[in-house]
């Protein structure tokens, strides 16, 4: 009896000891297991250019502005002269439509002009016959020989072979018209760089059908040794935003690739916000001011037009009004 | 004069065992049930501590960190634009479904991360690298996720690996890594993914972006970048620290907000409460009991001409010795309990070191009370009452 009382007694003072050991013990697991504080981001954001400045987000576009080539007509599309990347000259061709019809009709034609021609010639035989016909009589000297009523009808045979054979060379200048109308319009199905630059992007291809008003356009073409960045700045920002001002660019990705900006415009138009983030469905919500900068394209590492940059613009703060 | 008290004490083996069950039982209640509240309620803030970030810039009129109102996408780059702001970074979080391969659903709390700098992306990886979210259609899960979205929770084998795959609203989501992250409140595992593919996993609406999360200059504390952007934004800025005095800080507000709308607190307020009566009750009346059966002792030592004082020092004594020791012993259980809870991550469980302070506090409280009762009952015995017997 006294042993199990003295177990009890000690036991218990015993267990209220490793009791406060115990919570001790999960006090220490329970630190152990929290989370981590927040850190720096694994990748550190880039750091801002300058102690005030007004974040956007851009784009890049070829300096010149990105081209979309458009087509005369809608029609399939029978070569595509150029690729991407490659260099072009203002007028070189671009690609060319399917212009059989056209040609067919060129056939048409050139067989009319035979006709004509062969016109002329029956006209001319004709005038010559009734002119030799008329000088015949005109050299009979006796008035009697020659009823007057038969030379006049000669005279006007001749007249009037005469305006057929003006006809017939009327209806051949027709044709030769016709003709180069559809040379002409031939020549149109053939697409021509308007100017001087470099083929970003190629949509179409041979045996597709070009529209004139198409989702994506058939050709891209900007000129891209020098490119240009296309800001957009939140509205409740763009009072911050003058002419002049210094921006620097960070490619989104990347931040270690910085590039300085070079100021162009402020577009005097403020836009409604499509939303970058590459979703399908635009969702508008702001309208933003865009500000355009321009950077030489630096070899390495290579940008592309269409990446995405964040731009930091020096601007200062907006006091506000006390 | 202690030892005598004490030998009093554990004399009785049955009485001390009354008194140091009622004291351990209390203990127990209040310690065990106030941790289980504070980690429920941590679980609120889960969102907050699996993102760490210094700064969380919501929309004006949110109050805690489970609710969103989403914000434009350019706000963004208006947090950017604060000078207080070293870097600013979009966050997408919401509680979306996901379908597994046998076709039965979960939530999950998705949350979207900026691609290139990673922020705000979990802290402790177990398995696989963080870089690879930037790969097509890919995501991070924590650990829960590993059983809770596998087809057989109970079989280890099947449980979710790094390469599996499963849809997230009909997109597929592939498996890259698992990390570590706290429970969240709603149940869901926590699933990561980068910001542009958060927006492709959820249905799209107008505004999507949750939260804004930042980071201050170097040279200015958190609080000062925040009052900035709430300044010149106005949006509300929260501090991301941990629960405190602070109202603008995430955890805080969180906590507060479910405290104030919720009926957590009562419930387990009531808990705490009844652990404090049964203790009460049970260890003064037992107390009073024992002194009661000692009292012919008692008065033997009064009458030999022991000071009221000392005799009520030496039932002090004996008190403080029985709450001391319900009180381990109550702290043994709830140890027993904590190494379940911690290692289950289930049910919820967080001891701030406050609460085992208190408690202490508390169930000495309790043993002083049934002292004065004892107290009160010796200094009113005569003692020649005991040689009348």
């Amino acid at each position: 009896m006294n042993f199990i009382s003295n177990l009890f007694r000690y036991g218990s003072i015993a267990a209220a000891l490793f009791g406060v050991v115990a919570i001790c013990l999960v006090a220490r697991t329970q630190a152990e297991r929290q989370m981590l504080p927040a850190g720096d981001p694994p990748i550190m954001p880039p750091k801002k250019p300058y102690a005030q400045a007004v974040a956007a987000t851009g784009i890049l576009e070829a300096l010149s502005e990105n081209v979309s080539i458009g087509v005369p007509i809608p029609g399939l599309v029978r070569e595509v002269c150029v690729k991407v990347n490659d260099t072009v000259k203002k007028d070189q061709p671009l690609f060319k439509l399917d212009d059989r019809d056209l040609r067919a009709e060129q056939l048409s034609v050139q067989a009319q002009q035979e006709i004509a021609s062969a016109q002329i010639r029956v006209s001319e035989a004709q005038l010559s016959k009734l002119a030799s016909q008329l000088t015949r009589l005109q050299a009979i000297s006796d008035s009697r020989a020659v009823s007057r009523e038969d030379l006049e009808n000669r005279q006007q045979d001749v007249a009037i072979s005469q305006a057929q054979l003006a006809a017939a060379h009327a209806q051949f200048t027709a044709s030769e018209t016709s003709l180069k109308r559809i040379a002409l319009l031939i020549d149109r199905l053939t697409v021509l760089a308007p100017r001087d630059g470099e083929i970003i992007q190629v949509n179409i291809r041979a045996g597709e059908y070009a529209a004139t008003s198409p989702k994506v356009s058939a050709l891209i073409l900007g000129q891209t040794d020098r490119l240009q960045v296309r800001a957009d700045i939140d509205e409740q920002n763009a009072t911050r935003i003058r002419q002049g001002q210094k921006a620097y660019g960070y490619l989104k990705g990347d931040p270690t690739v910085t590039f300085p900006l070079e100021f162009i415009r402020v577009e005097p138009y403020v836009v409604p916000k499509v939303s970058l983030t590459g979703s399908s469905t635009e969702r508008v919500d702001t309208r933003v001011l865009q500000v355009i900068y321009s950077l030489a394209r630096p070899s390495d590492p290579p940008l592309y037009v269409g990446q995405q940059v964040d731009v930091f613009i020096e601007a200062p703060d907006r006091h506000p009004q006390p | 004069m202690i030892g005598l008290a004490l030998k009093m004490l554990f004399g009785d083996t049955a009485k001390y065992l009354m008194l140091v069950a009622g004291l351990f039982f209390a203990t127990f209640l209040i310690v065990q049930q106030a941790s289980v509240f504070c980690g429920l309620m941590r679980w609120t803030t889960a969102t907050v501590k699996n993102v760490g970030a210094p700064i969380y810039v919501v929309e004006e009129r949110v109050e805690q960190a489970n609710e969103t109102n989403p914000m434009r996408d350019t706000d963004v780059a208006r947090v950017r634009s604060v000078s207080a702001v070293r870097w600013a970074m979009p966050l997408y979080s919401g509680i979306q479904r996901v379908r597994l391969n046998d076709g039965s659903f979960k939530t999950v709390q998705l949350i979207g991360i900026d691609a290139a700098s990673l922020a705000g992306g979990p802290t402790q990886m177990l398995e696989g690298n963080l870089e690879d979210l930037r790969l097509p259609n890919t995501v991070v899960i924590d650990e829960l996720a590993t059983q809770r979205l596998s087809t057989d929770p109970k079989n280890p084998l099947k449980k979710i690996k790094v390469g599996d795959q499963f849809e997230i609203n009909d997109v597929e989501a592939r498996v890259v890594g698992i990390c570590k992250a706290m429970r969240s409140f709603t149940g869901g595992p926590y699933i990561w993914t980068t910001y542009e593919r958060a927006l492709q996993y959820t249905p799209s609406s107008r505004k999507m972006l949750s939260s804004v999360i930042a980071a201050p200059i170097d040279g200015m504390t958190t609080d000062e970048a925040a009052a900035e952007i709430e300044k010149t934004t106005g949006l509300r800025a929260y501090v991301n620290r941990d629960f405190g005095d602070n109202p603008k800080d995430f955890n805080t507000a969180t906590v507060w907000w479910y405290v104030k709308n919720t009926g957590i607190p009562i419930s387990f307020g009531t808990t705490v409460v009844i652990g404090f009566i049964v203790g009460v009750a049970i260890a003064c009346q037992t107390f009073y009991a024992f002194v009661l059966d000692n009292l012919k002792h008692l008065g033997a030592l009064k009458a030999m001409g022991m000071s009221n004082f000392r005799l009520s020092m030496m039932l002090i004594v004996q008190a403080l010795t029985v709450g001391i020791i319900g009180f381990g012993l109550g702290l043994l259980a709830t140890s027993g309990f904590a190494m379940g809870a911690i290692h289950n991550n289930q049910p919820p469980f967080y001891m701030p070191w406050q609460i085992p302070v208190v408690a202490f506090v508390v169930i000495q409280l309790i043993c002083m009370l049934a002292a004065l009762m004892g107290i009160i009952r010796l200094s009113l015995y005569e003692p020649a009452m005991v040689f009348r017997a």
